[in-house]
């Protein structure tokens, strides 16, 4: 049935990890309500807020590095996975 | 923004309100969240129009399909070679010089024209049909009146400027000129949203801020820069989004009028990723051209809307 959207594995493991993302944060935020802050960024943003500049800082520091480096993508994951982790925490 | 948010919002925070309070909240401390389901149709629309679509697009990216059973894995490949194509770059620079010409040129004529046109009398509604008639043209149409009109032997606009004004003036044949034609078309087809969302925006303002400017004896000037422009903030940030991600994803006019050319001169990354997804049917590169497309456009938006909002808190 879903032959059409030519599935592959990689893809199908990010799009559950994104889907497990938004339960995770739905549930954490029926369990603590997010609370906005002002940190790094200079903005007030809540931890969702957070999540969203998160993703798409790792999206375009991986988009960046196809671009221009010839480096090992692991690494690109590992920095793009640093800088949400960062803007997660502190930002 | 935050999903996390949106969990939050259906609740009724109690907390430790006084026994009076409590009581005219009854209803609400059900915590009847049935309303969710009001919002269900929307997710499923937007699921089926968008989500799954993407879903599909983000699989496309990263495989060759020939068809769903003969497909082959190729993992960032796409992305590689579209993020390094010259065409591509060359493209996505020319893209974002003419955002940003739009936004320079239409916002502040926008504004301009929203503040002298009449804010009473019968000229209110000739003015509102005068300056709302470019919006009601269609994409293709607009673009038809512009390829005819910038001509210089059989169009007005090309012949004036030919003859009378002695230019040499062919957009068939000189990239800037074919660049100019889009920009001015563009501007003309767009600067009369602007100006209605301002003008909006300026008739939205309680007249007792003009009567206390007019007895400071503020200048016009001053009314504008201290009265009208901080007022005009929200429709702005509209505005300018609007028109962002409009002239960003420009399409169809160029298409009419130059088809892109001449040369490469008003290739747009809208018209080069047509070429590549439905011109060569090369849709595992086209995926991922969309992608890194669709990246840029959040990006931007995102930092526009944050500035835009929250700059003045």
């Amino acid at each position: 049935m879903l032959d059409w959207m030519v599935w592959t594995v990689p893809t199908a493991l990010v799009f559950a990890g994104l889907a497990l993302l938004l339960v995770v944060m739905a549930v954490w935020a029926r369990l603590s309500p997010p609370v906005a802050r002002r940190g790094f960024l200079r903005i007030e943003t809540d931890r969702g807020d957070r999540l969203y500049i998160g993703l798409i800082s790792a999206a375009v520091v991986l988009a960046g590095w196809i671009a221009i480096s010839d480096l090992s993508m692991w690494l690109a994951l590992g920095c793009a996975l640093l800088v949400a982790v960062v803007i997660g925490i502190w930002g | 923004m935050s999903v996390a948010g949106g969990q939050v919002a259906g609740e009724v925070v109690t907390g430790e309100a006084p026994a009076e309070e409590e009581a005219s909240r009854a209803p609400l401390k059900r915590r009847d969240n049935r309303a969710w389901w009001l919002v269900l149709p929307v997710v499923l629309s937007v699921a089926f129009t968008a989500v799954i679509p993407l879903m599909t697009v983000v699989n496309f990216s990263v495989q060759d399909v020939f068809s769903p059973v003969d497909r082959v894995f190729v993992g960032l490949e796409w992305f590689q070679s579209i993020s390094r194509d010259p065409e591509v770059r060359a493209a996505l620079v020319r893209t974002l010089l003419f955002s940003a010409q739009v936004l320079l040129l239409e916002i502040p004529l926008g504004v301009a024209l929203a503040v002298v046109m009449p804010r009473r009398g019968a000229w209110v509604s000739v003015a509102l049909v005068l300056v709302a008639l470019p919006l009601l043209i269609p994409w293709n149409v607009v673009g038809t009146i512009w390829q005819i009109f910038a001509r210089g032997d059989i169009g007005l606009g090309g012949w004036t400027i030919n003859n009378v004004l002695g230019i040499n003036f062919n957009y068939t044949l000189d990239p800037a000129d074919a660049w100019i034609t889009v920009l001015v078309m563009d501007v003309w087809h767009w600067t009369p949203l602007v100006a209605l969302l301002a003008y909006a925006g300026l008739r939205s303002i309680p007249e007792p801020y003009f009567q206390a400017a007019q007895i400071d004896a503020a200048s016009a000037w001053a009314t504008f820069r201290h009265i009208q422009l901080p007022r005009l903030r929200g429709v702005l940030t509209i505005a300018i989004l609007l028109r962002f991600m409009d002239s960003f994803m420009i399409y169809t006019e160029p298409f009419v009028v130059t088809g892109g050319g001449p040369g490469n001169a008003t290739s747009f990354l809208s018209i080069l990723l047509s070429k590549i997804a439905v011109g060569q049917f090369d849709v595992g590169p086209a995926a991922a051209f969309s992608l890194l497309y669709f990246l840029i456009v959040q990006v931007f938006c995102y930092v526009f809307f944050t500035v835009l909002t929250r700059s003045g808190r």
